[in-house]
Parts: C-alpha cells; structure tokens; sequence
C-alpha cells in the first residue's frame, strides 16, 4: 500500500514537472513575440507551483521589460538565492540596479563585503555539503596522524587535518550565515516609488529619509504593519505594504 | 482699364480670339466686354446674356500696326467688338463663349467669369456714421473723404485657430473707396511676428480688385503677405501694422478761377493707417510623437534611393532621401542614417528646392548620404525613418526607407600584395565597441530543478559532525589496540630473539659434533634468519638479503656488520648444497655467533 502511494506520489511529480516544463517554453515563447503580460502570469504559476532560478530569472527579464524595476529586482534576487552562481542572473540584477534612482554607497569594510560576497556564491546545500566532507577530511587525517608510524605521511597528515577543519569551520558557518538569512528572510526590496522612513512606527512619525523603488533594505525587526528597515547607514521604520521580502 | 487694345504678336496664320470683363462689377454699373481677334472676322454671334441687360453694342472697331526693327517687319492687326452690359443681380454668373467666323471657319472665344457685387449700402453707413448728413460720397469734403470707413487696412489671418507648427497667411489689405490713393509711402511699420517663423510671399506689382465688404464696394489691394509658422503653443499675438498712405483730397478752399473749378483743387494728404492686431490660437502638437520625430508638421513623402549595393571597398555609396511636400519645410531635422560599424560616413549633403506659395513652403528637400566602407563583407543599413505630424489627418505619420543590404568586394590591389595595391589594408586591431547596453536574453535552457530554498530539519545538522566524530574515535580505539598488541608480540620476539638463537646454535653445535652435515646448516641458516626476523620486526615473507641490508643500513649498523650479515647468510645457504669440511663448518659457527654478539652489542 505504502509503495503504491510512493509511486502515485512520484508519477504526479512526473507530470508537474512535464507540465512546467510546457508552461514554461509557452511562456518563452510569449516573451519572445513581446507578450510580456501574458508571459509573466505563465512564470508566476510556475513559481506559485515549485519556485525555480530559472523562471525566476526569466520572470525578472519580462518585468524589466514591463517597465517594472523593482519586481525585476526582486525576482533576480529570488533566482540568486536559489542558484547563487548564475551569471546571467547577477548580471541582469547589476544592469537592473544600476537603474535605480538610489544610489547605496558600500559602507562596509572591504573584508566584511568580500566575506559576504564569498558566502553568497555558494548556496546552502553546496556550503553544508563542503563543510561535512571537509569535516571527514579532518578526521581521516587525524587518525593517520595518531596511527601511522611513517614520518612523511604522518606530516602530511597533521596539515591535511588542520587545514580541512578549518575549512569546514568557515564553510559551516557560511551555511549557518546563509540558513539564517533565508529563514528569517530579512532582505527586501522597495517596491513602491517612494517612501519616507519615519522615526518611529507610526504615521505620526518624523520623515527621515526617503528611499525610492529597488532599493535593497535589511528589516530589523516588524511591529504591526511597520518594519524597521537599514539602508546604508539610516535606519528607520517603514511600512510593510512598500516592502517585499526576498 | 480693361479696354486696353491688345498688341498681339502672333502670326498671321494663328487666330486668337478672347474675350475679356472685369472680374468684378456692381449692380446697376454699366461694364464693357468686348471681344479681340487678331484677324479681320465676320459674323460675330455673341452668347445670350441672361444675367446682364444689354445697354449698347456691339461696336466694331480695328486698328493695325505694322513695324519694322532690324529688318523684321512686324505686323499687327485686332479688331475689336464692344458690349455694354449692367447686372441685373449679385452673384457669379458666366457669360459663354461667342464664335466668329474667320476665312469661313468658325473660331470659339474664351467664356468670362464675372463676379457682381451688390450695391453700396450707402445710406444706411451714411445714417450711423454721420446721422442727418444726406451728403453722397462723391460730394464729401476731404474731411470726411478720408474718415476710417472710406480708406483702411484689414488683417486678414488664414486660420486664427492652427497647430503648432502650421502654416498660416497674414495679409494686410487696404480697402478704400470714394478717396484718390496716390501712393503708399516706405513709412510702414509691420510687427515683429514674435513667436512665428516668417516666409514672406513675394509681391509683384501692386493690383486692385473690387471687393465687397460690410456692405459697401471697394477697391482692394493687398500690401504685404506673409506665412507664419507658430513655434510655440498658446495665443500668440500679432501687434498692430501701420501703413502710410498719401492721398489726394480735393480742398475745400473757395475757388480762385475757372480753371480751378474745371481741373478741380487738389492737395496731398498723408494718412496713418493702423491694421489692427489679431490673436491667433496654437494648439500644441498631440503627445504619442514618435522616436523619429524630426519636427516636420505638414504633408510629405519620401523618396529614398541608393547609388548601388555591390561595391568594391574604399568605394563610395550614397543614400538620397527626397522628402516632397508642403509645411515647415525649413525646420525639418536631417534624419540620421545609421551606418554599420566599418563605414566612414560624412556630413550629409542636404539641397533645397523650395518655393513660397499662399499654402505654405512647398518643395523638396534632398539629402544626400556619403559613406565609404573600408572592410568587405555583407552590411545591413537600418532603415531610415522620418517622421512627421500629418496636418490634415491630424496625426503622426512615419516614412521610412526600406533596409538596405550591401555587399562590399575586397578593393583591387587589396588582395594583392599590401605594398602593390593602392588600397591600404587596416591591420591595426580593434577592441569590441559596446555599441548598447540590455540585460541579457531569457534562459531557454530547459528547466533544471533547483534545490528546496532552505536545509530542511536544519535542528539536526549537528549529526552529521557527531556521527563521524563517533566512528574516528571508535576506529581509533580500535586501530590503537590492534597496533598495540602488534608492537607488544614484535617486543617479545625481540627479546627472545638471542635465546632463540643461542638455543638453534647449541642444536648447530651438537649437530656439528655428531657431523650431521644438513642438520647443522640448517640450523645455522634458522638461526640466522630467525634472528634477523626477530630483532628487525621483519615479517617472514618479507626477508631476503637486500631488505636486510637496507634496513640495517637505516638503522646506523656499520658497513662492515652489514657485508658480515651478507657473508653468513650466503655461506649457509650455499655450504649446505657444497661439499665441507669440519673446518668450514667450525667457521661459518664461529662467525655466526660472532655476528649474533655483534648485533646485539649494537642494540638495535
């Protein structure tokens, strides 16, 4: 009964995936003939369904084409995340977002922007997956260099040993650093034109700086409909509804 | 004025027959029409005059002139007939054609178009402009001859509601009736046309027609015309012109003789005349231009052409654009051509052919595009696009020249040697131009499954370093023991070792006294090897001479120890398949023992 209820569950991921697969060459197709309306609604159903880099990315290019920034941003965010090593994708998000009316000068030290950047090339699974074989690495090392009763080897061993934990060391807390990023999804994109961040989470509030659509912010933390989010160097709380999270 | 005899100078054997009439008369005014052959004629039939009463005629008269210049005689000869008519109405009517004979053959005139005017409304103006005065016109003093409704200029605008960019005429016309206007002086003061591109009209000789207006007739002739092109939207005002007239009014003072009063007193009097100003409402061209869009409002076409597709390279090829029609014509923006990479393009050559008419500029504009390709190959030239906002349909329209594709040959001599040819061939390289940015194209790869955004069951991650962890330590444990135990058994057989040998010695020796031959070898050959097992932790299958030599020879032992160990060992081995003797046997025991001794001192 259980293996029935496998293979039901498999053939059905079969055609989903067949299914997708036609969605997406139609909506290729519709991109290609500059049906972008129609094209775009054929990726968000594939995404609605199972989200994938590629649709995400191609469903970015038909937003740009649209005339919308900050959805094209967003969707080539999202493919990055789901593939961090796409070139196409990093390349339309720089052309996109050199488009953008804000201009977010790097505020933080070169190492911290190259850490960030290392981590970002790799996805989770690749990190965690390097970290773990790195770890076993380790360990084989170490029992050589407990065991073996050549000197050579026993060398060898040593700086196999320290090397690959301390690799697995930084791979494991890429992956960490990347799994807490995307649970709490704490990274959003300004989708409205204009915003004014207020000091405080209420209308009331003073205006303090003013972000326009695209922009890249960091949430803080949200109360009610309010987000405290850091751009650069400001802080402050903006509404929920101008923002969508990665 | 109109009966002017003509001088015609046609041949004798060309018979010219026409019929002439002002263009426009009044009702109730007597006008002549009279009818001009240049050859002596017969039998005229003039058409029914149904409109106008007959008051005279025809009247036949002729008149011949003969000339000689240079030798040439030149003769001429009409003759006329002259009809008197009155209007009866007002209206356009047309007076038909009337034939003559002419040497027995009937000859057609041209028919006349006749506009007729109504009466002057004379008493009523007379009433509301100067009421109780029943002075006719012809009677008023010069006072009141020359007041504003007798002489005075109008703006006349076209269309007073235009799009930005249209074309519309300005003209001034001076109206004057009842009053002699002898000349108009250079004193003109015409407004600045502030807001318009300005193309005035030329204007020949200065013609009066009779016009009817507010209700009177009136001579007109128009002073000064000009097309405007408003160049911005809203309501542009055209000040007021001014034109000086001098006329001549007869003077009032008493008369001083006869002849006064038969030739008439008359005085020259300048007169201001002030054209009023008028408003003219732009409407701005409607949003939706197109890319293209070079400014062009009117009505045009475009004619483009080019010289050839298939040349050879470093030769010339010219694109012609000729854009016809009316409008702004002198505001259109040269469009550009978009030559492929590897082109030397050159500053167009643009030719206008236009000329002024009441509608506007019209003419043609040619443009001529030089370029010439360095590199063969086959080229696409874009096409061209000119685009302009259609003044009758009200929208924008788009002409654009086809695509054309070129096919350039390598240039003689190019193909030759470089230092033959003529052509100089580029070598230099060329970084790639970024001619545009875009993002790049959609991913049409088929679709990859991408891996679940997040580590599911990320709480449990730490099992994978832990369980690992586990199995080393475990191994470990394992692994050490084993090794231990090894070391511990290699201990033992170390220090056994020379018990174990003293013990196969003392069976050699025994062996030796008994002079059991094989025996004795064989022990001596255990021993030995037994020994070497042993004290090197050796294992059996791996024992030979050379593996002992070097291990020994790691291990420091003197050079000399080590040809001693190889001596013995081969001694045995081959002393056992020999014939011996006791003595020989007595040595190889002596040397073993020593050798046992030796090694042991060494503490290996």
């Amino acid at each position: 009964m259980k293996k029935i209820f496998v293979i039901c569950n498999l053939l059905l991921f079969i055609c989903h995936w067949t299914f997708a697969q036609s969605d997406f060459d139609a909506a290729n197709a519709a991109y290609a003939e500059g049906r972008y309306d129609e094209a775009a609604a054929l990726y968000q159903a594939i995404i609605d369904e199972q989200p994938n880099a590629q649709v995400y990315y191609n469903l970015g290019n038909t937003r740009y084409k649209q005339g919308e920034l900050a959805q094209a941003i967003l969707s080539y965010e999202r493919a990055l995340r789901l593939r961090p090593n796409y070139p196409d994708a990093k390349y339309n998000l720089a052309f996109a977002q050199s488009k953008i009316t804000d201009n977010i000068p790097e505020q933080d030290f070169f190492l911290s922007a190259w850490t960030r950047g290392l981590r970002n090339s790799l996805s989770e699974h690749s990190w965690l997956a390097m970290s773990i074989s790195l770890f076993i690495l380790g360990l084989v090392g170490i029992l050589l260099f407990l065991l073996s009763r050549m000197l050579w080897l026993r060398k060898t061993a040593f700086h196999l040993a320290w090397v690959a934990l301390l690799f697995s060391l930084v791979a494991g807390l890429n992956a960490g650093s990347l799994h807490r990023r995307d649970a709490q999804r704490n990274e959003a994109i300004i989708v409205q034109g204009i915003v004014n961040a207020k000091s405080a989470p209420d209308r009331s509030g003073t205006d303090l700086f003013t972000v326009h659509e695209g922009t890249k912010v960091s949430i803080r933390e949200t109360i009610g409909e309010w987000a405290n989010v850091r751009v650069g160097q400001n802080e402050g709380w903006i509404r929920l509804t101008c923002l969508e999270r990665i | 004025m109109f009966l002017i005899g003509i001088a015609l100078s046609a041949f004798a054997d060309e018979v010219v027959f026409r019929a002439q009439a002002p263009s426009q008369v009044v009702v109730g005014r007597p006008f002549q029409l009279t009818y001009s052959v240049n050859q002596r004629s017969r039998d005229l039939r003039a058409p029914e005059f149904t409109d106008f009463d007959l008051l005279a005629g025809p009247y036949t008269s002729t008149s011949s002139s003969t000339s000689f210049v240079n030798g040439h005689r030149t003769s001429s000869f009409t003759q006329t007939y002259t009809f008197t008519l009155m209007a009866q109405r007002a209206g356009t009517f047309t007076i038909g054609p009337a034939t003559v004979k002419v040497d027995g053959d009937n000859v057609q005139s041209n028919g006349v178009r006749i506009q007729v005017l109504p009466e002057d409304e004379q008493p009523t103006q007379q009433s509301t402009s100067q009421p109780g005065n029943s002075r006719t016109s012809s009677q008023s003093g010069s006072s009141e001859q020359v007041n504003s409704e007798n002489i005075f200029v109008r703006t006349i605008a076209s269309k007073t509601r235009v799009q930005e960019q249209e074309a519309l005429m300005v003209s001034y016309k001076l109206y004057f009736a009842n009053v002699d206007v002898a000349q108009l002086t250079n004193n003109t003061k015409l407004p600045e046309f502030t807001g318009f591109l300005k193309q005035e009209l030329e204007q020949g000789e200065i013609q009066t027609e009779l016009e009817h207006y507010n209700g009177r007739n009136y001579q007109t002739a128009v002073l000064y015309r000009t097309i405007l092109y408003p160049q911005h939207s809203g309501d542009i005002n055209i000040d007021p012109a001014k034109f000086e007239a001098v006329l001549r009014v007869q003077t009032q003072q008493r008369m001083r003789s006869i002849f006064d009063d038969f030739f008439g007193t008359y005085t020259n009097v300048t007169k201001m005349l002030t054209a009023p100003g008028v408003t003219i409402h732009v409407a701005p061209l409607p949003s939706g231009k197109p890319a293209g869009f070079s400014g062009g409002v009117g009505k045009f076409t475009l004619t483009p052409s080019i010289s050839q597709t298939e040349l050879q390279a470093n030769e010339a090829v010219t694109i012609k654009l000729d854009i016809t029609g009316a409008g702004n014509m002198k505001l259109l923006k040269t469009p550009a051509v978009d030559w492929p990479e590897g082109f030397e393009p050159y500053d167009p050559k643009v030719t206008n052919n236009f000329s002024t008419t009441t509608a506007g500029l019209s003419g043609t504009k040619s443009i001529e595009y030089l370029a010439i390709p360095r590199n063969p190959g086959d080229y696409t030239i874009p096409a061209v696009t000119f685009s302009y906002f259609d003044i009758e349909d009200k929208a924008y329209r788009t002409l654009s020249t086809p695509e054309y594709t070129i096919h350039v040959k390598r240039g003689a001599g190019a193909s030759e040697k470089g230092e033959e040819g003529t052509v100089v061939r580029y070598t230099q390289k060329e970084d790639i131009k970024q001619l545009g940015t875009d993002i790049r194209y959609i991913d049409t790869r088929p679709m990859k499954k991408s891996a679940a955004h997040t580590v599911q069951h990320a709480d449990l991650i730490w099992l994978w370093y832990v369980l690992p962890l586990i199995i080393a330590v475990l191994l470990l444990i394992v692994l050490r023991k084993q090794i231990q135990e090894a070391a511990d058994i290699n201990r033992m057989r170390y220090k056994r070792a020379n018990k174990v040998a003293q013990k196969r010695l003392k069976a050699a020796a025994a062996a030796m006294k008994a002079n059991q031959k094989d025996t004795f070898y064989a022990a001596i050959e255990q021993a030995a090897w037994t020994y070497l097992s042993d004290r090197l932790s050796i294992p059996t299958a791996e024992l030979n001479k050379d593996n002992i030599a070097a291990i020994l020879a790691q291990k420091g032992v003197n050079e000399a120890l080590i040809a001693e160990v190889k001596n013995v060992l081969s001694t045995a081995e081959f002393a056992r398949y020999a014939p011996t003797t006791d003595h020989a046997m007595n040595d190889l025991y002596t040397a073993t023992t020593n050798l046992i001794n030796n090694l042991e001192d060494q503490k290996i």
